[in-house]
């Protein structure tokens, strides 16, 4: 019945209910997999307000979906019910190169955008490392970052405007000029709980005038960590400050040969983005904090070519573990940047008191760790220490001042652990929230909070 | 006669004090009127038949500054001077950008999402909070964000709280990450005789070392430095490292050289001073007889706008000043006449003629008497019924400045 009206009303070309075809949208990247009822492909957003009020009227749930990139479960369909995928929603509607913004449709995929606008000088900052396939719209359901977000900002800071159909159907708009209540902040991160994006008008930057990026070697991950400290205290901030562990630069190495010193405890890539005239002076800053913390070589990438690999490198790296286990989980968590080494070293000891191998490849200047716990999934044994493991690395960064999820998203996995960080009535304020914009909770139903906070906490 | 009875103030000095007066307010009912320091008052309604008005002042204690993380968290009645002053300390500072900087409050500011002129590079106030605490309604201290840089916990309050004129809360204190100060920082001024002035604002737009801020200044002469203001003038910033500023004013030069501007005057010294004294006009006091509208637009039409606006001010008989945000688009502009009773008889038609080109025309200044026959906010944001939906949750008695804001909310 529930498929037949979709059909009817938006054609049989949009409308999936093979089992072939909805196994496919059972999962993202993380490990559960539920699998939908139907599956529509809207063309416009016409298409998504006809096929939400028809889930409403079959009373069945609805979950948005971009490429499913996301690591926490955001877009599996954890009551069955509709999935909306966004792949045919894909188009740049508008290139507003003069003053600097586009509006586009939720699928486009990010890399296309800063692609696109690339020949008039501008560029889409927020790079999530899979940027070559998620989408515009998954990056502002989850208010994705990127290893740039240091300099730039997360993708809330670049959006400024949404079109959304809401969980009754209906078409509403958002900008951040509007007066009233700043409801494009409040619905980005919001992972779908709220409203379903169907157009985002966002900001586009100026291509930087010069780009270095530079590799540094150090002996351990800890003197890379308090090097990366030291250069934020110093108040230089760069575009970008990644640190990867010796495991993951030999997997990288490995992969993608993309120019990582192998000799090395870890490495730091460090990228700065701006005028020309500030390059010498910002390379010999930084260059000294690092030597000053115990780097053992320091090179500059002498050409375009040569940062593209290093760059490729870094963003390949969670794949590229494949070599070394059949599985890894990533974890995503911040701490204030002070706290690194520390946070470090208790993800050390925990995969340690675990007998787990851990990799760490993460987003250095924002305090954004993410540490890879390999593991076989055949394994029971494996999977419940990397569960232990994984818990125990979110309260000790809690511990140290930081949260449980710096870019990733709450989503399916870490909805339980959503009170490490905040109180019931914080809770509760959020669920207001929630109940203003999705009363019935059929808009991707079990994400975000924990099984126990509703409105019946709000009343 | 009649005597207005004026509404009780009061002040806590803290937190907990803060939210235990809430909830007796709540559960008596009792119309709270919230105040900062009181710069942006005169955007909105003013809050009616207030019982109390609710004075964050008090809650001035910086709670933490872990400067070797760019980050900040104060408390809201923290005056802007004080943060600039205390982050300077540390070569760091937080783009707030609001007039009245030794009066206006961080909670202020942020309740009001006043935008500023460096934002078009810098982000706005929002982009800063990387964490809050407010006191709801019920007197409930709720936590939003942390002090962490990147953070996707649940949903971020913050965003909602700020730029809703203490409807939906009290903003207790904030957390912000804060931006290395740059090195030095240039102001310059230069007269715009009235034929060039167009010309030179596309120009200034497409420098390759982007100014921070850029202003055309028409009239203001009391709260901007410089000349009288009659034939208006632009204030540039720039800030950088000395070689950037170095390359930035030979920039600069030949652009407004090509602009038609004979001389410009260049402040080392003290340029930020300067600039925070150049917003203070934003707000300047008009007394009964004009009012500032800010009304927003895209930096590729400014120049239409600025026309548009003083054509209408010209066809009713208002004089106009101005301060026209070059690089982000968006102008403020003063209204007046010789006598209060004039700028009355005109300051209706002019308001609905200009909502009728600028819908979202906003009031930020001005005591005239017939302001509340104005349209103060514009027209109504398309989502203003998810707006009045999140305010009948999070304020369910109406206590917290009823009215104020947009759609009476």
């Amino acid at each position: 019945m529930f498929a037949a009206r979709l059909i009817e009303a938006l054609g049989a070309d949009a409308v999936k209910t093979a089992p072939e075809d909805l196994a496919v949208y059972a999962f993202d990247a993380y490990s559960q997999a539920l699998l939908p009822s139907v599956v529509v492909l809207p063309s416009s957003t016409r298409d998504v307000a006809a096929a939400v009020k028809i889930a409403n009227d079959c009373g069945e749930p609805i979950v948005a979906r971009g490429a499913g990139t996301g690591l926490c479960g955001g877009a599996v369909p954890a009551k069955g019910g509709m999935v909306l995928s966004f792949a045919r929603m894909n188009r740049i509607l508008e290139l507003d190169t003069r003053n600097r913004r586009a509006r586009v449709q939720p699928g486009l995929v990010n890399l296309d955008l800063s692609r696109a606008s690339q020949p008039s000088g501008l560029f889409y900052a927020p790079d999530p490392s899979s940027q070559k396939v998620c989408t515009i719209g998954g990056n502002c359901a989850t208010n994705a970052g990127g290893p740039h977000c240091l300099s730039y900002g997360t993708t809330v800071n670049h959006v400024l405007g949404l079109e959304l159909v809401d969980d009754a159907g209906e078409v509403f708009h958002t900008s951040i000029d509007d007066a009233g209540y700043d409801l494009t902040g409040a619905l980005v991160g919001s992972e779908g709980t709220l409203a379903i994006i169907c157009a985002a008008d966002v900001r586009l930057m100026k291509l930087p005038e010069e780009v270095r990026v530079w590799v540094a070697a150090f002996r351990d991950v800890e003197c890379a960590s308090q090097t990366v400290s030291a250069i934020i205290a110093a108040g230089v901030v760069p575009t970008a400050l990644e640190i990867m562990d010796e495991i993951i630069v030999k997997v990288v190495e490995a992969s993608y040969q993309a120019g990582y010193p192998l000799d090395a405890g870890a490495v730091l890539l460090v990228e700065y983005a701006g005028f020309a005239n500030d390059m010498n002076e910002y390379e010999a800053a930084i260059e000294k904090i690092a030597s000053e913390n115990g780097a053992i070589s320091w090179r500059a990438a002498r050409s375009q070519a040569e940062r593209d690999a290093l760059w490729a490198g870094r963003k390949g790296a969670a794949g590229a573990t494949g070599r070394l286990a059949p599985n890894y989980y990533i974890q995503d968590v911040c701490v204030p940047r002070s706290k690194l080494p520390a946070a470090l070293a208790a993800v050390g000891a925990s995969a340690r008191a675990h007998e787990l191998t851990v990799g760490n490849v993460f987003h250095a200047g924002d305090g954004n760790l993410h540490p890879l716990l390999m593991y076989d999934k055949r394994d029971c044994k494996q999977v419940g220490a990397v569960i232990d493991a994984g818990n125990e690395i979110l309260q000790a960064c809690v511990d140290l001042g930081g949260t449980i999820s710096g870019e990733h998203g709450i989503g399916y996995e870490k909805r339980d652990t959503l009170s490490l960080v905040f109180s019931t009535e914080d809770l509760a304020a959020m669920a207001r929230v929630r109940e203003v914009f999705d009363p019935k909770r059929v808009l991707n139903p079990e994400k975000i909070f924990p099984a126990g906070v509703s409105c019946g906490e709000v009343r | 006669m009649m005597i207005e009875q004026r509404p009780a103030k009061v002040g806590p000095a803290g937190a907990a004090e803060l939210g235990a007066f809430l909830k007796d307010a709540s559960e008596r009912g009792d119309v709270l009127e919230i105040q900062g320091g009181n710069t942006l008052a005169s955007m909105g309604q003013p809050v009616q038949a207030a019982h109390t008005v609710l004075s964050t002042q008090k809650l001035r204690r910086v709670l933490a500054y872990e400067f070797e993380n760019l980050t900040v968290s104060v408390e809201a009645g923290l005056t802007l001077r004080a943060l600039r002053a205390l982050l300077a300390e540390r070569n760091q500072f937080v783009p707030l950008d609001a007039p009245r900087a030794q009066h206006a409050t961080v909670g202020g500011t942020l309740a009001a999402g006043w935008l500023g002129p460096r934002r078009h590079l810098l982000g706005r106030s929002r982009d800063y909070v990387i964490g809050s605490r407010v006191a709801l309604a019920d007197g409930t201290l709720v936590a939003a964000g942390g002090m962490v840089v990147k953070n996707v916990t649940g949903y971020d309050m913050s965003k909602l709280y700020i730029g809703s004129f203490g409807t939906l809360g009290v903003l207790v204190s904030a957390n912000f990450k804060t931006l290395p100060l740059p090195a030095q920082a240039r102001l310059f001024t230069a007269r715009l005789p009235e034929h060039s002035w167009l010309r030179t604002l596309t120009h200034v737009g497409e420098l390759e070392v982007p100014p921070t801020a850029a202003l055309w200044v028409h009239g203001f002469s009391k709260s901007i430095a410089g000349d009288d203001g009659t034939d208006g003038r632009v204030m540039i910033l720039l800030e950088g490292s000395a070689a950037l500023i170095e390359r930035g004013t030979r920039e600069l030069r030949a652009a407004l050289g090509r602009g038609g501007v004979p001389e410009t005057a260049i402040h080392n010294e003290g340029a930020r001073d300067l600039f925070e004294r150049a917003l203070d006009g934003y707000v300047a006091p008009t007394g009964q007889r004009s009012i500032t509208y800010r009304i927003f637009g895209t930096p590729d039409n400014i120049e239409s706008m600025v026309r548009e606006v003083y054509g209408l001010a010209r066809e009713h008989a208002l004089a106009p000043e101005a301060i026209a945000d070059i690089l982000n688009g968006d102008i403020a502009f003063r209204l007046s006449a010789k006598d209060a009773r004039a700028f009355a008889e005109r300051i209706e038609a002019f308001d609905d003629a200009l909502h009728a080109s600028y819908a979202r025309a906003q009031i930020i200044a001005g005591q005239s008497p017939v302001r509340p026959s104005l349209n103060l906010w514009g027209e109504l944001p398309p989502a203003i019924e998810k707006m009045r939906a999140l305010k009948v949750l999070f304020d369910p008695a109406r206590i917290l400045n009823p009215g104020r804001f947009i759609g009476g909310i």
